[in-house]
């Protein structure tokens, strides 16, 4: 029974260490796939001209795992069925916090909203902005993501130690 | 249709209290009451359809244009920047959307076309048969007489243009027809069978490029209105091939003087000339003259 117990508690330590780990690890994948869709869309509006919804839906698959269904919210806009607002873009995406959220939700509204010229320029200007909250992010990550998961383990073998 | 380019709350009002049949516009003015053109005459928009009453009517704000705007370019103004620069958007199915705003020009050039204050939703309509009139002194014994449609705007001359092709096409006269459609919006509710088109291309390159490679009998295009447009046209009736095309005056009487058309008449390409008006609404025929403009008959 003793030893049932020190392996629980030494799940749950690495499961909350993992969870905050997880927080951070997310975060981090969303921004650098964010600016991706934003280079890649910056490269097509230029070139291929294709439609937005298009752009997005042939965005790369695994890449768009990483963006918090904040594509498929867009995407739903695009076909009328939802509204472009928080609640309803960022159903998947509680990681982000309030002035990211505000920030990306401005960022969508601009899209398909002007000429080739100008939509670039707006794209960039938002892409440097989501450039220094991926190294935020980045930051957040090396500091806090593999610390707690160090830590959660370290806890987990202190209540073996303490426990045994 | 139009229920992906209208706000919900008048796409509801459009699809049901409207019968669109007889719609031939909807214009959306900033912060003016929305008109819409039925028969060639204006009413406004209310909570339960038409209304000649101004205190009934739906008023129009600039988002709501601005979003109809985008929602026109499928959330992608960028991608149809070239319609905008000349002042209209046609939709995938074919609705010509005339924008209003503000100009933005660059050494001389527009380069688009921003703070958009009004729409004008053109509704386009299959008018069966209503070519048929002026049918047999087009085509007669299987030859096709290049001819020009004549009337001010919004009388019918794109609706006359595909009836044209489409009684074509029902008397199996297989005629290699190209369509040369400037505002993609020509083959909008066409039913033809024997047509190709080229879209959003200039009338000169559309038409030495078609003729090149689409070895056309018969090139129908839309409103000439440009001296490269005419320079085409005579490049094209060299080449044996047929024509028919429109243009904007409101009587033969302004068409003769127009200088644009000066060599197009002194050289007899057009050798019948079809006049429309609004008189008994949009598509009255009236008239059908020669190269002579001598009167082949009045409707």
């Amino acid at each position: 029974m003793k030893y049932i117990i020190i392996a629980v508690l030494f799940v749950i330590c690495l499961v909350v260490g993992f969870t905050f780990f997880s927080k951070y690890d997310k975060r981090k994948k969303f921004f650098t796939s964010l600016i991706m869709l934003a280079e890649k869309l910056t490269v097509e509006i230029n070139f291929s001209r294709e439609r937005l919804k298009v752009l997005i839906e042939n965005f790369d698959k695994n890449t768009r795992q990483n963006l918090l269904g904040i594509d498929e919210g867009f995407v739903s806009y695009l076909d009328k069925k939802t509204e472009l607002n928080e609640k309803e873009i960022f159903k998947k995406a509680d990681v982000l916090k309030k002035d990211e959220k505000d920030f990306i939700l401005l960022f969508l509204k601009t899209l398909g909203r002007s000429d080739v010229e100008n939509q670039t320029k707006e794209i960039a200007s938002f892409t440097n902005r989501f450039q220094e909250m991926r190294v935020i992010s980045d930051t957040e990550y090396k500091k806090y993501g593999t610390l707690s998961l160090k830590l959660s383990l370290i806890a987990g073998l202190f209540f073996v130690i303490v426990l045994i | 249709m139009l229920s992906k380019i209208l706000p919900e709350k008048i796409a509801k009002i459009v699809n049901s209290k409207l019968n669109l049949k007889g719609v031939n516009e909807i214009r959306f003015r900033a912060d003016k009451p929305i008109i819409v053109v039925v028969g060639g005459k204006n009413y406004f928009l209310s909570e339960n359809g038409l209304t000649s009453s101004l205190k009934d009517a739906l008023y129009s704000s600039k988002i709501v244009i601005e979003d109809i705007v985008f929602r026109a370019s499928e959330c992608s103004i960028y991608s149809v920047n070239e319609q905008i620069k000349k002042g209209f958007i046609v939709t995938e199915n074919g609705l010509r959307i005339g924008i209003g705003g503000n100009v933005v020009e660059e050494n001389g050039q527009v380069k688009t076309m921003t703070n958009f204050n009004s729409v004008n939703i053109r509704i386009p309509h299959s008018i069966k048969n209503c070519s048929l009139s002026c049918f047999p002194h087009i085509v007669h014994d299987n030859i096709i007489e290049n001819t020009l449609i004549i009337s001010p705007p919004g009388c019918g001359k794109t609706t006359f243009l595909r009836d044209f092709v489409a009684q074509l096409s029902e008397r199996n006269l297989t005629y290699n027809v190209l369509l040369l459609d400037e505002r993609g919006e020509l083959d909008a509710e066409l039913n033809a069978n024997f047509y190709d088109k080229i879209a959003f291309s200039s009338k000169k390159m559309g038409f030495e490029n078609g003729i090149r490679s689409l070895s056309p009998d018969l090139i129908v295009t839309d409103e000439i209105g440009q001296e490269a447009d005419v320079e085409a046209i005579l490049y094209a009736s060299t080449c044996g091939v047929k024509i028919l095309a429109s243009t904007h005056a409101d009587s033969m009487e302004t068409f003769i003087k127009k200088s644009l058309f000066q060599n197009l008449i002194k050289e007899k390409v057009f050798k019948r000339y079809v006049l429309l008006s609004k008189r008994n609404g949009p598509g009255t025929n009236e008239g059908i003259y020669n190269e002579n403009f001598s009167r082949l008959s009045s409707f």
